[in-house]
Formats: structure tokens, C-alpha cells, sequence
């Protein structure tokens, strides 16, 4: 999942670690501004637990299996600015102790899963939340939304750094993407449910420890988090509405390939003469004739099986885990005391 | 755990008793090298993976342990790379793919080399002197102080659910039973912040940080 070091070129490095500098500066900032001294403990141990819940598997198919990203987790419960602190310092270490994810493609990892992850999955959930009137339920739902556009979304970003990355090479990056995004996709939703299911999990266990912080359950908590209520408002439905925008031009950037034209009918009927040397040859290379025919009609299905499918799926693993939601959480956190 | 982390960053090589700073900057640098020498230029690429490989044969690491961590690594980086000719249908793409390939091997056995000839507390002090945000560092130190009590948490959930479960569940169940996981801990774990919290506040925790100088020892 993350970009190691070779995959991106250094002047595309460069200029997302900027922004991702920028994006954390000013997260540390707003973190110092709204300190209780509290925060350094609770950020600390929220980074910790993303790194150790990223160990847990979650079985795919028989050697495959994938993991918890956690950034709209972090958000959920710390709130963006902490939880874009906390994802940061989690690939730092990463990158720090396991050697996984490079040093110079760390701005891009941290652009990708701490700040979309976390500020915009903190707006997608903010906003999905106020039109479920901030129940429980709305929490759930705009967690598992958050989850799976951020991942989206990233995957978009992924797709123009790269192709910015490689401008001289002579790839046909649509289709590069069309992979891309659906497997994103699968990453999304497993994302989506591992987030929703942990989330919903906790508000049946320990409701406070989410609507503690970030999460306006509570009005007074509401009023202390900003002194400029709708600005703040307008700049996380602007954000929201970027993440939205992301996660859908993943679907549609294998479709629009804005940097080749003219080279790409060139080099199509190169590759047609090349795939007709290679035709020649029979027994190993023969199940090469079959792949280029699919490839132009699979694009197209596997896009808009992603979109849809995977659109579809969200909503309704959504509207299914704020069903499972009981109506009175309170009772159960008693029980489950230890 | 604490076998496959920071193996070695205990050593006493040649390359251990380098300046952190060095250090940090002789693998920034070698980095840069491997993920900007053009792959054509087989020479100059070869030349890069003999610094390597010497930097690790200096630092006393055992080839072994490189290998077993390449091993690890390269079937994440061999599917990212893999989908670009895969995606021409194998006609193009060859040699971005080995590219990709070439510079994130080269890149991460630096990052590894860093690894073990710098302790943890090395690399804090060090970006502490590079003026790093001080709440940024507090954050960082606490996490790696309690990563690991979370590893072992983790670890005793995994032996008492084990313990609990006889049949084999369904992978709806296997999903959910380990996304209960990550909420438990959670639940555990801010917990435990808050305890922690509380031991701050009464050993007179006012809100700053204050580190022991540690560049004394970093010089030695």
C-alpha cells in the first residue's frame, strides 16, 4: 500500500512532501493552539494503536489478507488535527523502524493517508453526519462513507502523481489506472468496513471515548471547538467536496487521458505489429492474443463495476451497520466494563 | 518482535560509531543516488549497489538478515510494478518495471542499512537538533515507549481468542471478530492514555517538554 522510494520521480516527491509539510505544520499548529495538556498522551497512544492495529490481519482469500489504514479512525476519535499527527508520526515510524514506505515518497504517503485520510475523512464523516442528525448511527455511516472516499481519493492523487512522475514514457497510463482503481476499490471497501465495524463497535461499548473529542455529539463540546462556527463549516464542506470530487475522478481518470493524443494512435499500431510478431510464436506466448482484445471492452466494465458496485456496496454496508446499531447504547457499556 | 526491529542498531562497527548526523545524511544522499541514476546507465547503477552493499558489510549485518527482509519486500513492490506491463498486455512497460524495481530495492536496503546502524533514540535526538517541533517529538517518543506495551496487548487479545474459538468461523465472522479487535484495543488503549495521563499530571506535568540532553552521549 505504501509508495516506496523509485516509484515516483524526485521533483513530483518534492513537491507533495511541500504540501504534506504545510498540511502537518499547520495541523501541529491548531494541535498546540487547542491543548489541553492532555493531548500529547492521547495522540501518542492513538498513533501507537494504529501502528499495532495495522498488524491484525483480515483475511481475503487463502494468502492474501489486508489491514486497517486507520486515518478516518484516528479522525474519529481524536479529531483531525491530532489524528493527521498521529497518521504522520505512524509512517514515519514505519518508515523509521520497518524500512516500508520510502523516505523521499514519505510527503506522498503522508498527503495520501494522514491528511486525506484524516481531514478528509473527518469533513466526508462531519457532513454525512449532520444530514443523520448526529445520532450514532450517523456516526457509523459517515465513518464507512469517509473511509472508503479517502481511500478513493488517493488513489486518484496516486494516479496523477505517477503519471506527472513518468511524463516521457511511452506507457498507456489509462489503463495503468483502470488497475489502479479497481483495486483501490477493494481497498476501500474493506477499509470501509473494518472502520465501521471498529467504530460501531466502540460507541456500543464506551460511547464517551468517541464524542469525547471531535465528534459534536454533545453541543458544548460543539460551541469550545472553533470560535468561528460557520467558517469552520465552510471550510469542511469545501474539503469534503475535494474528497468527493477525488473519489470520483478515480473513476474516471482511466476514461480521460488529457496528456496523449496523437502519440497514443501511433503507438497503438505499433503495439498492434508487435503483438502480431509475437502471434507467430506458438505455445507459451499464445494466450497473449486473447489478453489485448478484453483489455479495451474490460476497462470499461471493470470502471464501471468499480463505480457502481463499490458505490453501492458502501452505502449499503452504511445503512446496514447503523441498522445493527442498538437504539440505546448506553446500557451496554455497564455490562462491558472490565 | 524486538529481534526483527533494530536488530543490530546496538553494534559497535565502524559504522555505529559514526556522527548521527552523518549517518542521517550519508543514507539521505545514497537514497537520492538510487532513485535518480537513469536505469540505462548500467554502470553508475552498478556502482550505487556496491556502496550499498558495502555500507551493510561494514555495519557488520549479516547478509542473511538482508535477505530474509528483501524477501519480505519484494512481492509488494513486484505488484505495483508488475501491473504496469501487465496493463500493456506485456508489450510496454518493461523497463519502467525495472526501474521501479532496480531504485525501490536499492532505496530500501539504505533505508534498512539506517535502520540498523541508528538506534531509535539516536534518530529522536538527531531530529531534535534538525529542530523538529518539540510536540512532534513528544508524540513520537511516547508512541515508540508504548507501541510495543500495545504489541504485547495485542498479542495476549490474539492467545485468548485463539483460546476461546474451536471452529473454523466464516470469513464474514473472521472479518468481524478482528475488527472487534482494533475497537477493543482502542478502548484499551485510550484508556491506558488516560492513566498515563493521570501518572503525568501527578509527577507535575505542566503541558511542556523536557529532554536530557543527550548530546553528550551522541558525541561519543
Amino acid at each position: 500500500m505504501h509508495i516506496q522510494d523509485g516509484v515516483l520521480s524526485p521533483v513530483v516527491c518534492a513537491a507533495t512532501g511541500a504540501i504534506s509539510l504545510g498540511a502537518v505544520s499547520y495541523s501541529v499548529h491548531r494541535l498546540k493552539q487547542s491543548v489541553g495538556d492532555r493531548t500529547i498522551p492521547l495522540t501518542g497512544m492513538m498513533a501507537a494503536l494504529v501502528f499495532a492495529g495495522q498488524m491484525i490481519n483480515f483475511p481475503i482469500g487463502a494468502p492474501v489478507s489486508g489491514h486497517l489504514l486507520g486515518g478516518v479512525l484516528a479522525a474519529t476519535v481524536v479529531g483531525p488535527w491530532a489524528g493527521c499527527v498521529a497518521m504522520t508520526l505512524v509512517l514515519f515510524v514505519q518508515w523509521a523502524l520497518f524500512s516500508d514506505g520510502g523516505l523521499f515518497a514519505l510527503g506522498a504517503n503522508v498527503l495520501h493517508i494522514a491528511v486525506i485520510g484524516s481531514w478528509g475523512g473527518h469533513a466526508v464523516r462531519l457532513l454525512v453526519q449532520r444530514l443523520a442528525r448526529d445520532s450514532h448511527q450517523g456516526i457509523v455511516i459517515g465513518s464507512v462513507v469517509a473511509a472508503w472516499a479517502s481511500v478513493m481519493a488517493a488513489a486518484a492523487l496516486f494516479c496523477l502523481e505517477f503519471r506527472l512522475s513518468w511524463l516521457s514514457s511511452e506507457i498507456d497510463f489509462s489503463k495503468v489506472f483502470t488497475l489502479m482503481v479497481s483495486f483501490h476499490s477493494l481497498i476501500g471497501l474493506g477499509e470501509a468496513l473494518i472502520t465501521g465495524v471498529a467504530i460501531s463497535f466502540v460507541l456500543n461499548q464506551r460511547p464517551e471515548l468517541i464524542c469525547r473529542m471531535g465528534a459534536p455529539v454533545r453541543p458544548d463540546a460543539e460551541m469550545s471547538r472553533s470560535a468561528h462556527p460557520t467558517a469552520a463549516a465552510i471550510t469542511r464542506t469545501v474539503i469534503a467536496g475535494l474528497v468527493i470530487a477525488l473519489a470520483i475522478a478515480a473513476f474516471l481518470s482511466p476514461f480521460a487521458s488529457p496528456f496523449d493524443d496523437g502519440l497514443e494512435a501511433v503507438l497503438n499500431k505499433l503495439g498492434i505489429e508487435n503483438f502480431q510478431l509475437t502471434n507467430r510464436v506458438p505455445g507459451l506466448l499464445e494466450d497473449y492474443d486473447k489478453i489485448p482484445v478484453p483489455v479495451a471492452a474490460w476497462q470499461s466494465i471493470a470502471v464501471s463495476f468499480a463505480g457502481i458496485g463499490g458505490t453501492l456496496a458502501v452505502f449499503a454496508l452504511a445503512w446496514l451497520l447503523g441498522k445493527a446499531l442498538p437504539a440505546a447504547p448506553q446500557q451496554l457499556s455497564e455490562a462491558a466494563g472490565e | 518482535m524486538s529481534d526483527y526491529l533494530d536488530r543490530f542498531g546496538r553494534g559497535q562497527s565502524m559504522c555505529h560509531r559514526w556522527p548521527p548526523f552523518a549517518k542521517l545524511f550519508a543514507a539521505i544522499a545514497m537514497i537520492l543516488a538510487a532513485t535518480c541514476v537513469p536505469i540505462t546507465h548500467g554502470p553508475l547503477v552498478g556502482i550505487v549497489a556496491c556502496v550499498i552493499f558495502f555500507a551493510h558489510t561494514m555495519a557488520r549485518i549479516p547478509l542473511a538478515y538482508v535477505g530474509r527482509r528483501l524477501l519480505f519486500f519484494w512481492p509488494t513492490l513486484f505488484l505495483m510494478a508488475i501491473s504496469l506491463p501487465l496493463s500493456q498486455a506485456g508489450q510496454k512497460g518493461w523497463l519502467l518495471f525495472v526501474t521501479i524495481l532496480v531504485r525501490g530495492t536499492l532505496s530500501f536496503s539504505t533505508a534498512l542499512w539506517l535502520v540498523n546502524v541508528m538506534p531509535f533514540d539516536q534518530l529522536l535526538a538527531t531530529l531534535r537538533r534538525l529542530r523538529v517541533p518539540d510536540v512532534l517529538l513528544a508524540i513520537l517518543s511516547l508512541m515508540y515507549r508504548f507501541l510495543f506495551v500495545l504489541w504485547d496487548e495485542l498479542d495476549r487479545m490474539r492467545t485468548a481468542r485463539s483460546a476461546r474459538l474451536f471452529r473454523k468461523l466464516t470469513l464474514w465472522k473472521r472479518w468481524r471478530s478482528a475488527a472487534h479487535l482494533v475497537g477493543r484495543l482502542l478502548i484499551r488503549a485510550l484508556d491506558r492514555a488516560d492513566r498515563i495521563h493521570g501518572a503525568m499530571l501527578s509527577r507535575g506535568w505542566d503541558g511542556r517538554t523536557r529532554w536530557i540532553d543527550s548530546r553528550r552521549e551522541d558525541r561519543r
